[in-house]
C-alpha cells in the first residue's frame, strides 16, 4: 500500500488489467422441513440484514383458469387479502402497513406466488397475517365486486400501453385462442365481466392445496425459530385435494405472417417476432441460454449492437426465451423509430436468420459462457435473489443440486449444441411478426418484408 | 435504532480532489463500483436541455484507451451488471463485478474520467442522439401520461429555473447539441474534484486503495465549481391546465412547491404523503378508491431534490368519472387532516415502512455504494446515509401538520390529463376552497376519518 499523498507508481493504461483469482461462489445450504399438513418448507439463512422474505409457490397458475373464465386464478389471488374470518380488508391492510411489511400475491401462467417481505423483528406478526389470508380467505361479496370492477378498469387502462398491448397480442397470435399461454393471466373484459364470487371460491377450493405447495423462507431467521410459528399458524391448513393439472394442448404451428395493431400518431413502433419454443425442463436449456446471450440477451448482443449502437433505431432491443412448464415463447422485442419500422423488422429477421443458419463463433461461445458464469456469481446476494432461485427449482421440479452443477452444465455447451438449438427454434419463416404502430405510416415498410400484407388486429389481438 | 446496523466505511481524498469511499463486506463475492459526478440537468442551459443525459450515453462509447464497444463487452464477458443514470442534480455510473475483476472496473472508470474527449466524435454523437430520442419516445412520448411530469415541472418551477426542463431534454435541443457542447460539458463538470468513487463489497482494502491511487491520482484537477444555493419554486399563483391526450382514463395531478431533500421537512412530507396514500386504509385511498370508488388509484409523494422540491398527489378516475369530484375529495381530505390531526399509530406505521425501505437498500453492495455516493454528493457528507433513519425519528403530530401546512397552504399546479374530446371531464379552473390556515390542530387524539 502506498501511503496517502505519496506518488503512486505508474501503470499501463493501454490494456485491460488481468483478473485476480476467481472468487469462490459459496451456495447457501438449503434446510428442509415439513408441516403436519404436508406443506414443504425450504429455508436459507442470511443474517447480513434484519429482513426475511417468505414466499409460497402454489401450483395454481392462469393455465388452470376454467374455459371461458380467464382471469379467475389471478383474481382469486388478489382477493386473498381482501378479508378473512377474523379480519376485514382494511384491518389486514392496516396491520401489514403497521409493521412496514409488504404482502402480495401474483399469478403467472404456471403458478401463483405469495410473498411477504418483513423486518425480522416483525416476522411472527407477518407470518400470522400471511397465514390468515392464505388459509382463511372469506372472499366477501363487496370486495369481490370492488376488485372485479378495478380489474375491468385496469384492462381498459392496459390498452394505452403500447408495449403491453404488443406482448399480450403476440402471445395470443402465436399460441392461438385455445392454448392457455395465449391468454393474458389478467383475463379479458368479457371473461372477467362474467366471473362470479362462486368462480373464485371454487378455484380456491380446487387449486390451493398444502401438499402441493412449497414455502420458501430466506433471511434473518432459523429453522428452530420459524418452524413452530409456521406450525401454529399454518399447520392446520390442508386446502383442497391435490389434483394432477390437466395436460395442456401442444402449441399450434405459428401462423407466420405480419400482424399490425394500429396506434394512430404513435412516434415509436413496438415489434415482437417469434414463436413457441422450449419448456423449462428441456435438455437444451443451457445451449439455448448461451445462444440467446449472443443473439439478444445482453447489451453487447448482435441485435442490440446492430439496431441500437449501429443504426440508432431504438433505446434497446433484445431477444428472450421464456421457459415455462410447457414450451414457452422465443421472441425478439423493442420499441423502434416509427418512420423506420420496416428497416427495424427486416434487421431483426436478418439477425434471427443468421443465427438459425450459422450459429455462433467459438469466440462468441466463450464470451457467452463466461458471462453467464460471472453473472451466476452475482446472483445470490439478496434474500429475494435466493428465494427466486429456490422458486425456480420448486416450480419446475429441477434437481436439488441444480445450482451446484450450473457452472459445469454451462461449460459443457458446445457450438454444435448451439447450432442444433438454433436450427430447431429459430426458423424466421416459422415466426410471427407483430407490430403496434401507426398503421398508415408503417404498412408500406412492413409489406417490403415479403411476408404478404399485414393482418390488422384490434388492441386485444383479435382479427378485425 | 434497533435492527439497522450503520454502514462502516473509510473516506479520504486524493490530491486531485477525488473523494474515495471504501466499504468492505465479504458476504458475497461481489464488488460494486460507483462513480458519481455532481452534474445533472440543472447544470444545462436553456436551448441545450438533455445534454447531461446525452453526455452520460457517450461515457459508454469508449475513451482513449478503451475502443468503442469495449466498455460493455469487457464487463459483460464477466457477467457484470452495468449502468448509469442522470438526474437533475447528479450523474452516476456503476458496475457490479465478480470481486476478482475489481481492477478492471477501476481501469474503465478512470479512463473515462480522464480520457474521454479524444474518443468522442460526430458519428458517436449522432448515433447516441438517435438512441436518446428513442429513449424519449419509449419512456415519455409513447406511454400514457408520459409527459405529465414535464408539464408540471415547467409550470411549478417557471421559466429559467433549472428544474423547469426535463432530464431527457426536448427533441429540438437534442438535435442542436454539438460536439463542442459535449466537450465543454466534460471540461466543466467531469473533473475528479467534482466526483466521488465508492467501492463496496468483497475486496482487499490495501489492494483497492493502491489501484485507486494508481488509476485516478494522475488525473488533473478541474476548476472549482460554485456551491448551488437553494432555489424553491416561486409559484406566484394557482395554475390550472387541461391536456387532451391518447388515454382511456382521466388523471389528475396536484403539485405544490415542497422542501428540498435531506431536510427534516422533507422527511415530514415523506411521512405525511405515506399517511395520505399508502395502504387501503390511508386518508386518500380509502375514500377515493375503497369507499366512493370514483378513482382507480391514488398516490401522494414528496420529491425533495438538491435545491428545491415538490409534493404531488395524483389520482386516476374510473371510466367516465370526472376529475372535479376527485379534486374536491382530495381537498376535503387535506382539510380534515388539519381539522382532526394525525394519530401516533399513523406516524409509527409510516416510520416502520421507512425503516423497512432503508433496510432494503442495505441488502446489496450496490445499494450501499449508491447511498454513500448520493449523500456525499448532494449533502456534502456521506455520513448522512447513516443518519437517514434519524430524520424520521421522534416525529410529533404537531410537527407533521406544521410542515404539511407550509406546503398545502401555498399555491399549486393542477394538471388534468383527459381523453381526446373529453375536456368536460376536467376539474373546474378554480380549485376548491380550503378553510385551513396551515396552523396545526391542537387536539391530535381525534379519530380517523
Amino acid at each position: 500500500m502506498t501511503a496517502r499523498g505519496a506518488p503512486f507508481p505508474p501503470l499501463d493504461r493501454t490494456r485491460p488489467p488481468a483478473p485476480q483469482p476467481l472468487p469462490r461462489v459459496i451456495l447457501p445450504p438449503v434446510q428442509k422441513g415439513e408441516l403436519s399438513s404436508g406443506l414443504r418448507i425450504r429455508l436459507v439463512e442470511q443474517h447480513r440484514n434484519p429482513q426475511v422474505v417468505l414466499g409460497i409457490v402454489l401450483q395454481s397458475g392462469a393455465s388452470m383458469d376454467p374455459r371461458g373464465k380467464s382471469g379467475t386464478a389471478s383474481l382469486t389471488a388478489e382477493l386473498l387479502d381482501a378479508g378473512t374470518g377474523a379480519r376485514d380488508a382494511l384491518e389486514i391492510s392496516e396491520s401489514v402497513e403497521f409493521i412496514g411489511a409488504s404482502l402480495s400475491f401474483r399469478t403467472g401462467a404456471d403458478a401463483t406466488f405469495g410473498t411477504l417481505l418483513t423486518l425480522s423483528r416483525h416476522l411472527e406478526r407477518g407470518i400470522e397475517l400471511f397465514a390468515d389470508v392464505l388459509a382463511n380467505p372469506s372472499f366477501p361479496v363487496r370486495e369481490f365486486d370492488r376488485l372485479k370492477s378495478q380489474r375491468l378498469t385496469s384492462l381498459v387502462e392496459q390498452k394505452d400501453r403500447a408495449a403491453s398491448v404488443a406482448s399480450d397480442a403476440f402471445m395470443r397470435v402465436i399460441y392461438g385462442e385455445e392454448h392457455p399461454y395465449g391468454k393474458d393471466p389478467s383475463g379479458t373484459e368479457e371473461s372477467v365481466g362474467g366471473l362470479t364470487r362462486d368462480d373464485i371460491c371454487g378455484f380456491y377450493t380446487d387449486h390451493y392445496a398444502a401438499a402441493d405447495a412449497t414455502l420458501i423462507v430466506v433471511g434473518d431467521t432459523r429453522m428452530a425459530e420459524i418452524l413452530p410459528v409456521l406450525e401454529r399458524t399454518l399447520g392446520h391448513w390442508k386446502g383442497g385435494p391435490v389434483r394432477t393439472p390437466p395436460a395442456l394442448p401442444p402449441p399450434p404451428a405459428t401462423p407466420a405472417g405480419v400482424y399490425l395493431i394500429d396506434r394512430p400518431g404513435a412516434p415509436q413502433s413496438e415489434i415482437r417476432i417469434g414463436s413457441p419454443a422450449l419448456a423449462r425442463n428441456t435438455p437444451d436449456y443451457f445451449p439455448a441460454t448461451v445462444m440467446n446471450r449472443v443473439l439478444g440477451g445482453q447489451f453487447s448482443s448482435r441485435i442490440n449492437m446492430n439496431l441500437r449502437e449501429k443504426r440508432g433505431l431504438t433505446y434497446g432491443a433484445r431477444s428472450s426465451f421464456i421457459f415455462l412448464k410447457q414450451p414457452g415463447p422465443f421472441f425478439v422485442s423493442g420499441g423502434f423509430t416509427g418512420a423506420r419500422t420496416g428497416e427495424a423488422a427486416e434487421q431483426l429477421l436478418l439477425e434471427i436468420g443468421a443465427m438459425h443458419r450459422d450459429g455462433v463463433t467459438d469466440e462468441e461461445l466463450e464470451f457467452s459462457r463466461k458471462g453467464l458464469a460471472g453473472g451466476f456469481a452475482l446472483s445470490f446476494e439478496t434474500p429475494y435473489q435466493v428465494a427466486g432461485a429456490l422458486q425456480t427449482i420448486v416450480l419446475y421440479g429441477l434437481p436439488d443440486d441444480y445450482y451446484e452443477r450450473y457452472i459445469q452444465n454451462l461449460a459443457s455447451v458446445t457450438s454444435a449444441d448451439v447450432m442444433r438449438v438454433a436450427r430447431s427454434t429459430l426458423d424466421p419463416h416459422a415466426m410471427a411478426v407483430l407490430v403496434v404502430a401507426d398503421a398508415n405510416a408503417t404498412r408500406g415498410g412492413l409489406e417490403s418484408l415479403g411476408r404478404g400484407g399485414a393482418v390488422m388486429l384490434d388492441a386485444t389481438g383479435s382479427p378485425m | 435504532m434497533p435492527g439497522l446496523r450503520p454502514v462502516t466505511y473509510e473516506q479520504y481524498a486524493l490530491a486531485n480532489g477525488l473523494t474515495v469511499m471504501l466499504h468492505r463486506d465479504a458476504t458475497s463475492p461481489v464488488a460494486a463500483v460507483m462513480v458519481m459526478y455532481h452534474a445533472g440537468s440543472r447544470n444545462e442551459t436553456p436551448g441545450r436541455t438533455g445534454l447531461a443525459h446525452l453526455f452520460e450515453h457517450l461515457m459508454f462509447k469508449g475513451s482513449e484507451h478503451v475502443p468503442d464497444g469495449e466498455h460493455f463487452r469487457l464487463l459483460q464477458e464477466i457477467g457484470a451488471s452495468v449502468n448509469g443514470s442522470t438526474s437533475e442534480d447528479r450523474t452516476n455510473y456503476y458496475e457490479v463485478v465478480p470481486s476478482n475483476y475489481l481492477e478492471l472496473a477501476l481501469w474503465l472508470e478512470s479512463d473515462r474520467m480522464g480520457f474521454l474527449p479524444g474518443a468522442v466524435d460526430q458519428a458517436k454523437l449522432d448515433n447516441q442522439r438517435d438512441v436518446v430520442k428513442n429513449e424519449r419516445r419509449q419512456n415519455y412520448d409513447n406511454v400514457p401520461y408520459g409527459t405529465a411530469h414535464e408539464t408540471i415541472a415547467r409550470e411549478v418551477y417557471g421559466p429559467g429555473h433549472p428544474y423547469s426542463w426535463p432530464v431527457i431534454g426536448s427533441m429540438e435541443d437534442l438535435s442542436a447539441a454539438s460536439l463542442e457542447d459535449v466537450r465543454t460539458f466534460f471540461r466543466t463538470y467531469y473533473a475528479p474534484n467534482n466526483a466521488c468513487i465508492v467501492v463496496a463489497g468483497d475486496f482487499d482494502r490495501n489492494q483497492a486503495a493502491d489501484w485507486i491511487g494508481r488509476y485516478f491520482d494522475p488525473l488533473p484537477r478541474g476548476s472549482s465549481l460554485p456551491h448551488s444555493a437553494l432555489s424553491p419554486a416561486p409559484l406566484p399563483e394557482d395554475r390550472h391546465i387541461v391536456s387532451e391526450e391518447s388515454v382511456q382514463l382521466p388523471r389528475l395531478f396536484l403539485t405544490w412547491p415542497g422542501p428540498p431533500r435531506g431536510t427534516r421537512d422533507d422527511a415530514l412530507l415523506d411521512v405525511l404523503t405515506t399517511i395520505l396514500s399508502s395502504g387501503k386504509n390511508s386518508r386518500l385511498y380509502r375514500p377515493l378508491v375503497f369507499e366512493k370508488k370514483i378513482a382507480q388509484g391514488v398516490t401522494a409523494y414528496a420529491e425533495g431534490k438538491e435545491i428545491a422540491g415538490t409534493v404531488t398527489i395524483d389520482a386516476t378516475a374510473k371510466p367516465d368519472r370526472g376529475l372535479g369530484e376527485i379534486d374536491l375529495c382530495v381537498h376535503e381530505v387535506i382539510e380534515r387532516l388539519f381539522a382532526d390531526g394525525v394519530t401516533d399509530t399513523e406516524i409509527e406505521a409510516a416510520f416502520n415502512g421507512k425503516e423497512a425501505q432503508l433496510a432494503g437498500r442495505l441488502t446489496t453492495a450496490l445499494g450501499i455504494a449508491g447511498g454513500l455516493a448520493t449523500n456525499f454528493t448532494l449533502t456534502g457528507d456521506a455520513e448522512n446515509f447513516n443518519r437517514e433513519i434519524a430524520r424520521f425519528q421522534g416525529i410529533t403530530p404537531d410537527e407533521l401538520l406544521a410542515a404539511g401546512g407550509r406546503v398545502f397552504s401555498s399555491h399549486h399546479v393542477t394538471l388534468n390529463v383527459v381523453p381526446r374530446g373529453k375536456s368536460s371531464l376536467a376539474s373546474p379552473p378554480t380549485p376548491p376552497k380550503m378553510s385551513y390556515t396551515g396552523t396545526p390542530a391542537k387536539d391530535t387524539s381525534a379519530g380517523r376519518p
